[in-house]
């Protein structure tokens, strides 16, 4: 099945009424839930490089004192949303894609048609929405938890000023830019669910187990690069 | 008790490998033409992914930073935080994410596969040592391929900066090239480029390791393939930190 073919019936089914509840919630929970230990681990040690990092090199021109701003800008503006989505989606994305192959080579969306149950249906359409409602969250989350990161290693181990370190937070991030990580989240999450289910629902049952190691291979190559990508469409439409 | 013993057994299990690592490092028979083979499909593969990945980040940066710069008035700054940017930490932490992404994962399935279609019992069987002839290559190859491509994704990341700074968005070409380089020196280069053989040998290891404890079928190669990522990421993640600690406490 060709992408294009497969975007139109996974979006058709999509929207067609609510998806089945149950394969809803497990996909949620595990996308959702699932991810936060990782997220909040990777989140905390790249809110802290980033500080460090930011320290470094702005102690060249002297200007330590602007580490806020960079702190607000690299991170709750670009760095978490696109760190969500490609950590994120690399997990989701891998388990979507092994499992769906998993089932395709088992025979077990075929034997779903035979039940006369729409596979788009009852597989695809519950999966994305899961990830489409749980990535934004996730970005948010992240969002929280790297800028409290960067607020440790800025004050705690660069010796920054607290109040001036909030003060250009609050100077430089505003509402619309944490909305638009929310909005950031919700376009990298469904593309991250599309393209998994696009690799997991191709494998082949000839394939057997290799099939479903190049589904998660392609599963998380594509959809990290995809998401980068876009990022810096949506960052230039957004902020240029 | 139970999950102690567990977690020492892995932890036996993974001494056990790395000194079978070790050991055929130093030792023969090695398989160069199939360390060869490999290292090339691996560039092959990795070309594309790894320069697409790091040539926004550069737009991003520079987009973001004229945002900044231009309300001190130092537009000029730019490209030296971008050069910075760029040299010491993005383009080696992403390369080297892009190749846990691609490599990684593709070398834990391939070893995965082998492991549950018993091809790997039949290469020892034959008194092939599966770690040097399956392992050690892939290893081999992602120490030496990460390296190389961080040089080129560093290149790309400033060309990306570039574009947009000088070209979209109209910064004055001769500052941009002027300055460039006056924040970075050569000690950046090389933090970059040994970052990457570190991360590059540590997604081989991981990949290597997942790859050969394999278990359950076509849904256990799966697994392999996202745990390798998912833990190379945060090994990735983890070591930055740390080197960027270390660099800063050292005064580099």
């Amino acid at each position: 099945m060709r992408f294009d073919t497969f975007v139109r019936h996974a979006v058709r089914a999509q929207f067609r009424g609510l998806p089945p509840a149950d394969e809803f919630v497990r996909h949620a929970l595990d996308a959702g839930v699932g991810s936060i230990a990782l997220l909040t681990l990777l989140t905390i040690f790249a809110g802290m490089n980033l500080s460090v990092q930011a320290y470094g090199t702005f102690a060249r021109f002297g200007g330590q004192e602007m580490l806020g701003l960079f702190c607000g800008v690299g991170g709750i503006r670009e760095l978490y949303p696109v760190m969500a989505a490609v950590v994120c989606g690399a997990r989701i994305g891998a388990t979507l894609a092994a499992s769906l192959a998993n089932m395709q080579i088992s025979e077990q969306v075929e034997a779903l048609e035979v039940m006369g149950i729409d596979p788009m249906r009852r597989l695809i359409a519950p999966r994305l929405w899961a990830v489409t409602l749980m990535l934004p969250l996730l970005c948010a989350y992240a969002n929280v938890v790297g800028i409290c990161a960067s607020y440790f290693a800025a004050v705690h181990q660069m010796g920054i000023n607290e109040g001036v370190f909030i003060s250009q937070v609050k100077e430089i991030v505003h509402l619309p830019d944490l909305f638009a990580g929310v909005v950031k989240g919700v376009i990298f999450g469904w593309l991250v669910a599309i393209v998994a289910c696009y690799h997991g629902y191709r494998a082949a049952k000839r394939d057997g187990a290799e099939g479903v190691g190049i589904a998660t291979n392609r599963a998380i190559v594509h959809a990290a690069v995809l998401c980068i990508v876009l990022n810096m469409f949506l960052s230039a439409l957004m902020y240029a | 008790m139970r999950p102690l013993l567990r977690a020492l057994e892995t932890l036996g299990a993974i001494a056990v490998y790395l000194f079978a690592i070790v050991r055929s490092l130093f030792t023969g028979p090695r398989y160069v033409g199939e360390t060869l083979r490999v290292s090339e499909i691996l560039i092959r593969r990795c070309l594309i992914p790894v320069g697409l990945a790091v040539a926004p980040v550069g737009a991003v940066i520079a987009l973001q930073g004229v945002h900044i710069f231009r309300s001190f008035g130092a537009e000029e700054l730019l490209s030296s935080l971008l050069a910075t940017a760029v040299f010491r930490e993005y383009s080696p932490a992403l390369a080297s994410v892009m190749v846990a992404a691609q490599a990684g994962s593709s070398i834990a399935a391939r070893i995965g596969t082998m492991r549950v279609r018993g091809q790997i019992d039949a290469l020892a069987v034959m008194s092939v040592d599966p770690i040097r002839y399956v392992v050690l290559p892939g290893l081999i190859a992602c120490a030496v391929v990460t390296p190389l491509l961080n040089v080129l994704t560093t290149l790309l990341g400033l060309f990306s900066g570039w574009v947009f700074a000088v070209v979209l968005v109209g910064c004055d070409h001769g500052s941009f090239m002027a300055n460039l380089y006056s924040q970075v020196s050569l000690v950046d280069l090389y933090v970059g480029l040994s970052k990457c053989l570190v991360f590059g040998t540590a997604v081989g290891l991981i990949a290597g390791y997942l790859g050969l404890q394999t278990t359950g079928g076509a849904a256990g190669v799966g697994k392999a393939a996202n745990n390798t990522v998912t833990y190379t990421i945060v090994l990735i993640l983890v070591c930055d930190y740390l080197a960027s600690m270390l660099l800063l406490s050292l005064g580099l």
